[in-house]
């Protein structure tokens, strides 16, 4: 892995996205009655932000955050991503980092991260130039060769993160990416995204349902309650950064985490 | 790798036993030899009937059937597996429909297809084709539903078109076990046709065998198993070495 010290950005000028949600409604029918999952989502996330969206099982957070990637429509309401709507994927615009199970097994992690620049046709010797950069920015130089199975769960999702940022989208959404790891090394992923996050200047969308996790990566929590999903509280964290490991113990960090966790004991 | 070739040398010795054993009784007369005529004299009617050109016809006939009922099951399940897969409706009505007739012996049905074809090469393909198309139909349903939908939605994420998702996404999720079906529907093709063979034939090898036995030719007849033996498990070890070229990445 690599230090702090020896990364380079991607690009010198940070590519950042910015994101509006207004009146986000989204309706499931089933036979009985009609399941309201989101009612009335608004929000608004400024360019180079890393946000987090947290909640109980149940309260959208997954669905808003697939809305906003174009896997799936809302039923009424506006999303935007750098200002035009997206109706359906745009790699340009939004990486996508999904839970553990994600990647190809049957291919390398280089040719993992070069997936989306093959969709697109890119030229062999771009798309492994462009692969490697990727891999070195996560911290994986020298294990593009080797398959998934040959990887641990934190070297899995430093993949995932590599092939959602190959493309230089402005925006990452990130759904509960470390939810499978153990807490070790779910805390070291945490330091790396920051990192990575730092050397980007990317945009940032985070699901979660740890409220630690939430408030270490932070710099804005959204709080959602379930059935129907509604945004309860959206608050700033002022820690300072670098986060550190000793500021967990701290009570800034305390009253924000029981902040979230009075929310969501209401609605459980 | 010490404990891997000593596996290999033990299985070595085991098919080396059986044929002493078979060689042993046979020569020490424990079991008439006219029952039971030595491996030594079986090899050599083997090396015999295969220059003869009768049998060479005879497996040229076979193996043509072979591939015929081949060629015509295994797109054709596959097409019916892949369809019953991708549609809910269909795989809910067809499954267990298909459960019930996969558990039925095929070869009650043999009769049927003699009134139907007649004896020949329609009939002996035609039965092989049945014999065959239930498994590819039900290995293709569960190869497709190998396919992860986390996998469907990260190719849809990043913008993969139809023809995309099926070359990029669904051909190598389903490839592993495509390969194995392919090798057990060969295993059912193959005792389809040479069961139709044995039933009612003028030729093919299947034919043959069953002529052998009833004649108490009983060196030809033990030949012939070897060679139809033979032929069976090297198709077998052929797939089987693709597969594993194709799915090491399967833990």
């Amino acid at each position: 892995m690599q230090s702090l010290a020896n990364v380079t950005p991607l690009k010198p000028p940070p590519r950042a996205g910015a994101i509006e949600v207004k009146n986000v409604r989204q309706v499931f029918r089933t036979k009985s009655q009609d399941v309201v999952a989101l009612d009335d989502v608004s929000l608004e996330i400024k360019p180079g932000r890393f946000v987090v969206l947290v909640g109980p099982s149940g309260c959208g957070k997954s669905t808003l955050l697939m809305m906003m990637a174009g896997l799936r429509e809302q039923t009424s309401g506006t999303i935007t991503v750098n200002g035009a709507p997206i109706p359906k994927p745009d790699p340009n615009r939004v990486g996508v980092v999904f839970q553990e199970a994600s990647l190809f097994p049957w291919l390398t992690a280089e040719d993992n991260v070069e997936f989306p620049l093959a969709l697109r046709g890119v030229a062999k010797a771009e798309r492994r130039a462009k692969a490697q950069d990727a891999l070195k920015l996560v911290g994986l130089e020298g294990f593009g060769k080797r398959h998934p199975h040959e990887l641990s769960g934190g070297m899995k999702q430093r993949v995932s993160i590599a092939r959602g940022l190959v493309q230089d989208p402005p925006v990452l959404l990130m759904d509960e990416p470390f939810a499978a790891l153990d807490e070790q090394t779910r805390m070291t992923m945490g330091d790396e995204l920051l990192r990575i996050w730092a050397a980007t200047g990317k945009t940032v969308v985070f699901v979660t349902h740890s409220l630690t996790e939430a408030v270490y990566l932070a710099d804005e929590v959204i709080v959602m309650s379930p059935r129907p999903g509604r945004i309860v509280d959206h608050l700033q964290v002022p820690l300072p950064r670098p986060r550190t490991y000793e500021m967990l113990s701290g009570d800034a960090f305390g009253a924000l985490r029981d902040r979230i966790w009075r929310h969501i004991r209401k609605s459980a | 790798m010490q404990a891997i070739l000593t596996i290999k040398l033990v299985r070595i010795a085991i098919v080396i036993a059986i044929f002493a054993l078979w060689e042993t009784l046979s020569r020490t007369g424990l079991v008439n030899p006219r029952l039971l005529p030595s491996a030594s004299d079986t090899f050599l009617t083997l090396g015999d009937l295969l220059q003869r050109a009768s049998v060479q016809k005879d497996l040229m006939v076979t193996a043509t059937e072979v591939l015929a009922a081949f060629a015509l099951a295994v797109p054709l399940g596959a097409l019916i597996g892949f369809l019953i897969a991708e549609n809910r409706y269909f795989a809910d009505v067809a499954k267990p429909l298909l459960f019930f007739a996969f558990s039925i012996p095929k070869s009650i049905f043999l009769p049927m297809f003699i009134l139907v074809f007649g004896v020949g090469f329609a009939q002996k393909v035609g039965f092989g084709f049945f014999s065959t198309i239930f498994i590819v139909i039900m290995s293709t349903t569960t190869a497709v539903e190998s396919v992860k939908v986390e996998h469907l939605t990260v190719a849809r994420s990043y913008g993969a078109t139809r023809m995309q998702t099926a070359f990029r996404v669904y051909l190598p999720s389903m490839l592993p076990v495509l390969l194995e079906a392919l090798r057990i529907s060969m295993i059912f093709n193959l005792t389809g046709v040479i069961l139709a063979e044995m039933y009612a034939s003028r030729d093919g090898i299947g034919h043959q065998i069953a002529t052998w036995g009833e004649n108490f030719q009983m060196k030809q007849l033990l030949a012939g198993v070897l060679m139809v033996a033979a032929i069976a498990m090297a198709f077998n070890e052929i797939v089987r070495w693709v597969e594993t070229q194709c799915s090491h990445w399967r833990t």
